[in-house]
């Protein structure tokens, strides 16, 4: 066992918990009951920050899982979903966690070089890609670490406790805005 | 010959504003809320730099830089 | 001449609120090669004039559309009889909701497309095309009262000199009104700008003239007394902070309370609200739940403060002219009926005394 298949190990782990705050900051932005200016703009300054931030250590977990030689994981397999013969579904899962959150900063960052409906659609698929990384994470949990994978179960748990929170409550702006679409528009 | 401090005009989008009240804050008082949260002028004038991050800046991309004329 | 040539000389306006220049309006429609949508909603309260102008004038109405585009649109709001009358007549019908801002010129052009009948935040005219809520590049559409374009075709038969021997030099044409409210004998008037106030509401057999609301909704109010000599035409009419707006004359007499009125209509506009745009969404309710407390005379005076406040916060706002019209709508019928106002926030009413016969 490799010293890089450590930090591959270290850094996947890092960037779960990563991906669940940045997750978890883009929940309180879009699920606040009340805005308050200055803690909407501090909020949203860390999201945007640590996801990228998110991105460069996944960068690293995948190059240091791709060098390593003790498994045999191939650059085509750290791009496209289930291409690897290796742990095929688990890794696969990881490969699309990491193209959904690429999809996701690129957009982000020409947001206002494209439509906001793409910027939103591929905004949304971060529900898909949260949940992605936590099973991938998971299933991946070779060596028997158990700090490792109590971390990664410690995310799911609040993360999804930040969903239901998200689910349970509303913003004036929005119910209003319900309500009238609930009336006869067409 | 030098450019004018406050030449960009930044339009709000009344229906994409979501009162998030970031340009609000990011606006350094040109930007003021009504008590339901949203801002109360649909134009303002800065600076071409200072127009860019308020856009930038708001969540519900609500913000727009007004065309030249 | 041209058509366009035509209607400038004419000095026509749109007939359905905004005014604008209608030769200046084709001019456009031409450029962008837009197609025509007829707006025969009557989509202002208390307006029944383009009902009238498609029941007996459609030939004339189908006539003008056809000299402005190839595809010609006829709006009307569903269930209504100027719906199945455009239906009998094979047009293309667009079937709008009954919404108070359906009707509203983008509204329409979105509702055709495929969209809700709701207006759209736009950066240039919709004669020039637009971008739907969805995203998608809608068609340059010109958007005409139909009232106005029974007037193009008159002109093009008639010709401008015509069309000018009627109304005043800077509001010219024949304009129809409808008279509404405590008259004997409520319809459509056709007259023109320049016209007495008082001549109008003698035609329509008004008797007990307390209080006259112009132009529905987006308009405003003019004390009895007042209207009774004054001039309806857009000059007469600013000094009062009025416009002539879609012709709507209502009139209340003295045993109904005109806050009563006010509040019924903002709380009818409080439910019209297309709920796109906080400061309308919220704002309008908010002011309407302040009438309705005054007009029940239990607002407090410290309040009146807040409630000019929040009128003042409307024009302006929003995607769309409504909050401007509510706004203009409550801000007149504050200042015209400060009387009663006065009288309400000490909880009684002069209407109310004015039916149990108290002397003052």
């Amino acid at each position: 066992m490799t010293v890089l298949w450590y930090l591959s190990r270290a850094t996947g782990v890092i960037s779960i918990v990563l991906l669940t705050a940045v997750m978890m900051l883009g929940v309180f932005l879009s699920g606040a009951r009340r805005s308050v200016g200055n803690r909407t703009t501090t909020t949203q300054a860390v999201h945007r920050s640590l996801a990228l931030g998110t991105a460069t250590f996944l960068v690293v977990h995948i190059a240091t899982a791709i060098v390593d030689t003790y498994v045999h994981i191939g650059v085509l397999a750290a791009l496209l979903p289930f291409a690897s013969t290796y742990h095929r579904l688990p890794l696969g899962l990881g490969t699309l966690g990491f193209d959904v959150l690429a999809a996701i900063v690129v957009t982000s960052l020409l947001r206002h070089r494209i439509s906001e409906r793409l910027w939103r659609v591929v905004h949304r698929a971060s529900f898909v890609m949260w949940p992605v990384a936590l099973w991938h994470g998971i299933a991946m949990g070779t060596g028997n670490e158990p700090i490792l994978r109590f971390t990664t179960i410690g995310c799911g748990v609040v993360g999804v406790l930040a969903l239901v929170w998200r689910l349970t409550g509303s913003h004036h702006d929005s119910s209003r805005r319900r309500e009238v679409l609930r009336q006869e528009w067409t | 010959m030098r450019r004018a401090d406050r030449d960009q005009e930044v339009v709000i989008d009344r229906i994409a504003c979501t009162a998030h009240g970031v340009c609000a804050v990011m606006s350094g008082g040109a930007i003021e809320l009504d008590e339901f949260g949203y801002p109360i002028p649909s134009r303002v004038t800065m600076s071409r730099d200072d127009a860019r991050q308020l856009v930038r800046a708001c969540p519900a991309r609500a913000l727009l830089l007004s065309r030249p004329t | 001449m041209s058509l366009i040539d035509l209607l400038d000389a004419a000095g026509l306006t749109g007939r359905g609120g905004a005014v604008f220049p209608t030769g200046q309006k084709l001019r456009a429609a031409f450029a962008h090669r837009a197609d025509l949508i007829v707006n025969a909603c009557d989509g202002e309260i208390g307006t029944h004039k383009d009902a009238l102008v498609v029941a007996e004038h459609l030939d004339e109405l189908r006539h003008g559309a056809g000299l402005m585009a190839r595809t010609v649109h006829w709006a009307a709001h569903r269930g209504s009889d100027t719906e199945a009358r455009l239906l009998e007549a094979g047009l293309q019908v667009l079937s709008v909701p009954a919404r108070y801002v359906a009707s509203e010129e983008s509204a329409l052009v979105n509702h055709l497309h495929g969209g809700l009948a709701r207006p759209m935040m736009r950066r240039a005219p919709v004669v020039a095309g637009s971008t739907s809520p969805r995203g998608r590049r809608l068609p340059p559409t010109l958007v005409l009262n139909a009232e106005t374009v029974w007037r193009v075709s008159q002109i093009e038969r008639f010709g401008p000199d015509w069309f000018r021997s009627f109304g005043t030099a800077a509001e010219p044409g024949p304009r129809l009104v409808t008279i509404g409210g405590r008259v004997e004998r409520p319809g459509v008037y056709d007259t023109a700008a320049g016209i007495g106030l008082g001549d109008l509401l003698q035609a329509a057999g008004a008797i007990d003239v307390a209080a006259v609301g112009l132009s529905g909704l987006s308009g405003g109010w003019l004390l009895g007394a007042t209207a009774w000599a004054t001039v309806w035409s857009d000059a007469d009419l600013a000094p009062h902070g009025l416009r002539t707006g879609t012709g709507a004359v209502h009139v209340l007499d003295r045993g109904a309370c005109p806050l009563d009125h006010v509040a019924r209509l903002t709380g009818f506009a409080a439910g019209e609200s297309a709920g796109q745009c906080g400061p309308c969404m919220f704002g309008v309710p908010a002011i309407a739940e302040m009438l309705d407390r005054l007009a029940e005379g239990v607002l407090r005076p410290d309040e009146v403060r807040l409630l000019h406040q929040r009128v003042g916060l409307l024009p302006g706002r929003g995607a769309c002219r409504f909050p401007d019209g509510v706004a203009g709508f409550a801000a007149s019928a504050l200042r015209t009926f400060r009387t009663d106002v006065e009288a309400h926030l000490a909880g009684g009413c002069v209407a109310a005394r004015e039916r149990s016969g108290a002397t003052r």
